[in-house]
């Protein structure tokens, strides 16, 4: 693929490249922009090589989701690449309007395979090809975010209607 | 499937607010001018040098004039040398045709 087509498929998915950004680095807009930069560069140098153009959303994202996880590195912010650890807790008030916040209370493997599949409208595989795991593992991630989101979506709802 | 309408209207929403994000613009690339210049450069560069390095041959320019001398005999038999200047030789004589035209 030449480099005006490159530069037009990532033009075309621009919007959608930096919400996802954004989502890897616990929705911080600024870094969210630094990694969007780079990811560009790594693409348009010829680091980062798309072999199946119609897999390129799945590609696109999963570039964004290796140069947050190495720009986490860097600052100090680290993220799991595999592991799901089980260690949040759901805290005592919820508010429902602030869905980043009610996201990041999910480990950051479940927050990203929900993320793929009900925001970016991706599927259960796709999201498994941007994370690089089994297909059982993704769907794992999928079913206990699914478990959790609810229960925090339900919670969040009922505070709102007893007016907490 | 219930706990689908709920993430999904969850989500609806989620990506209304979103709505509100202040989009970076795409960046302009900047490398394609650069990589269309280095070319140009080079090109200009080499011409530049070639220019200033070239050096005329002096060119070969036909005299103005041309100077006929003839040796001549005088009215007292005697011989006497004749100069006479012209743009252009119309007839030229070997120095030496007499040696083949005299004997």
């Amino acid at each position: 693929m030449d480099r005006t087509s490159l530069q037009q498929l990532l033009q075309s998915h621009h919007r959608e490249a930096y919400i996802w950004a954004r989502q890897c680095c616990g929705f911080d807009s600024d870094l969210a922009k630094d990694i969007l930069q780079l990811t560009y560069l790594k693409i348009l140098e010829g680091k980062a090589k798309l072999s199946d153009p119609s897999k390129a959303k799945t590609w696109l994202f999963s570039v964004i989701r290796f140069t947050a996880v190495d720009e986490l590195r860097k600052t100090g912010k680290t993220l799991p690449l595999d592991e799901d650890y089980e260690l949040v807790d759901i805290p005592e008030e919820v508010d429902y309007t602030d869905y980043d916040a009610i996201i990041k209370l999910l480990p950051s493997m479940q927050q990203q395979v929900i993320l793929m599949v009900f925001y970016h409208q991706m599927t259960i595989e796709q999201s498994a090809e941007v994370l690089q795991i089994q297909l059982g593992t993704a769907r794992t991630h999928y079913a206990r975010g699914k478990k959790k989101l609810k229960e925090l979506i339900l919670k969040s709802q009922t505070e709102a209607n007893h007016g907490k | 499937m219930e706990n689908d309408e709920l993430i999904e209207s969850f989500f609806e929403d989620m990506r209304t607010k979103d709505q509100n994000l202040e989009i970076p613009a795409f960046p302009k690339s900047k490398t394609r001018s650069i990589n269309w210049l280095i070319p140009v450069g080079i090109a200009a560069s080499l011409f530049l040098a070639g220019f200033l390095f070239y050096e005329k041959e002096p060119e070969m320019k036909a005299p103005a004039e041309v100077i006929i001398i003839t040796l001549e005999q005088g009215p007292n038999q005697e011989q006497q040398f004749k100069i006479t200047e012209s743009t252009y030789l119309d007839t030229w004589e070997s120095g030496t045709s007499s040696l083949l035209t005299e004997f």
